[in-house]
């Protein structure tokens, strides 16, 4: 080898070991900028996937959308209304609680986020989406999906990156770990996905079960919100099977949301998970309103 | 110089191409990884450093927007070690697969092409192994599975297979900068030449 190449090599090394040593701060300056660049790129691949996604598709008639539009408006004033009422219960229920010194309950605070890139990471089941710190997202919020009348959990924020974007770690992730339980029944395990991002769809593991657990086929499985990270009763998915081990049960998974469809997801902001007890809204509750709710104005 | 410039505007474009290339569920969440590919190809056709500056400059953008900081389970350890896959590793993944694709320089520059096209493969496919195995080894438990395989081997193939054409581009951009593929370093050790026959 070439004195210069080795000169070249020496260089390389201790740029490569400088650059691992990078603070995180510099780190997220780093990929804002990256961010900045290719944000448009991705939002254009995003919507050209949509395009391709929806031909073939049935569109909907001028008369069926303003019928749909008029339903959707209806919902929302149904909506608005059960916020109000359910305001109003928080405050009571808050009054009592003052009254029996336990901590007071907040509403869940949503923000409604759209996916702008899937699947970006080769063994990272993520996506990002269009909303960052500017909207008040942090690191480990929640990410749900309404389902019905209930909320689905899509998975938690792993990474802010700056004021309008944000990467979600999904709940298929061998990372993204969730209290959970079965419903209907006192046991308690912990939810996590599968390493590596092999199939669009894992099934997940439910581990730690007792040996005398009792899980049916078809049972949900919902998160218990005594991990504090992730609010308690968001869907996670439905027992396929169980197998015993040793010292412990475990239960095969499947999960509830289809995470290739996703498009629009809420993100829970973190003021709703100060409190120490879980929160035990129901998800329909949290799901009503699309921008931030206004906190319940304090009990005197 | 003009052709190392160019070979930088060739990656930069990659990373745009790169989000919009699909992952195909049907192959175990595989896709084209279009920027190792063109760096890959990029590597073969330049000396030594010119190779380890394009790796600095590509780990770097690929980190920059692929990056997921997703630390260890264990909190102490997460709180006093880098995530999983520390930022800049990349670089070093770019770094020993350049390297490693350099020694067949020469077959290139002679215009046999089948064993740059397969090193290619075989570099994209090791390097994400060595990502893998390195998440492995942090969160414990060997899971290797078959799907594993297929997912490196289906992307080692996508690899091989657009590679062609990029050397094409590259070999023919060469010729009319009127730049010529070095091996300086690397000495032949047996006379016997079958191209010449």
């Amino acid at each position: 080898m070439s004195r210069l190449n080795i000169i070249f090599l020496i260089t390389f090394v201790g740029l490569l070991i400088w650059i691992t040593l990078f603070h995180p701060s510099s780190v997220g300056r780093i990929q804002r900028g990256a961010m900045v660049i290719l944000r448009p790129f991705m939002k254009a691949s995003n919507e050209l996937d949509g395009a391709i996604n929806a031909v073939g598709k049935e569109s909907l008639s001028p008369v069926q959308l303003r019928e749909k539009l008029s339903s959707v408006e209806q919902d929302r004033d149904r909506l608005k209304l059960e916020v109000i009422q359910l305001d109003e219960l928080l405050a009571e229920n808050n009054q009592l609680r003052e009254a029996l010194q336990y901590r007071k309950k907040s509403p869940l605070s949503l923000v409604a986020t759209r996916v702008i890139s899937r699947k970006p990471s080769h063994w990272y089941n993520t996506l990002v989406i269009d909303k960052g710190s500017a909207a008040g997202i942090v690191v480990d919020s929640p990410v749900i999906i309404p389902m019905g009348d209930e909320a689905g959990l899509v998975g938690k924020i792993s990474e802010v990156i700056g004021p309008k974007s944000a990467v979600v770690l999904l709940l298929t992730d061998e990372m993204c770990q969730v209290s959970a339980k079965l419903e209907n029944s006192h046991e308690q395990g912990i939810l996590n996905g599968q390493r590596g991002a092999l199939r669009a769809l894992p099934n997940l593991k439910l581990r730690y079960l007792s040996k005398e657990a009792v899980a049916i086929p078809g049972q949900k499985v919902i998160s218990s919100g005594t991990g504090e990270l992730f609010p308690a009763n968001l869907i996670l998915g439905e027992v396929l099977s169980v197998s015993m081990g040793i010292i412990d049960a475990e239960a095969v998974v499947k999960p509830s949301v289809n995470f290739d469809d996703l498009v629009d997801v809420f993100v829970i902001l973190p003021a709703d998970r100060s409190s120490d007890q879980p929160a035990a809204q129901s998800p329909a509750r949290a799901l009503s309103p699309s921008p931030p709710v206004t906190p319940a104005p304090p009990v005197p | 110089m003009k052709f190392f410039a160019l070979l930088v505007g060739m990656i930069l474009l990659s990373f745009i191409l790169q989000e919009f290339l699909p992952v195909f569920d049907w192959a175990y969440g595989s896709r084209l990884m279009l920027v190792h590919t063109v760096f890959l190809a990029a590597a073969v056709a330049v000396p030594f450093p010119a190779m380890l500056g394009l790796a600095l400059i590509t780990g770097l953008i690929w980190d920059a927007r692929y990056h997921v900081p997703v630390y260890p389970d264990d909190v102490v350890a997460a709180m006093f070690t880098q995530s999983e896959i520390p930022f800049g590793f990349t670089i070093l993944l770019f770094g020993l697969s350049g390297a490693l694709i350099q020694g067949v320089r020469p077959l290139f520059r002679r215009g046999r092409w089948e064993l740059p096209v397969f090193m290619i493969g075989l570099c994209t496919a090791l390097s994400l192994l060595i990502e893998y195995l390195v998440i492995s080894f942090q969160r414990g438990g060997h899971e290797i599975s078959i799907e594993l395989w297929w997912k490196l081997l289906m992307t080692a193939l996508f690899s091989s297979l657009v590679s062609p054409f990029l050397l094409l581009l590259l070999s023919r951009v060469a010729g009319r900068m009127r730049y010529r593929i070095p091996t300086e370093g690397l000495k032949r050790r047996h006379t016997y030449d079958g191209d010449a026959l």
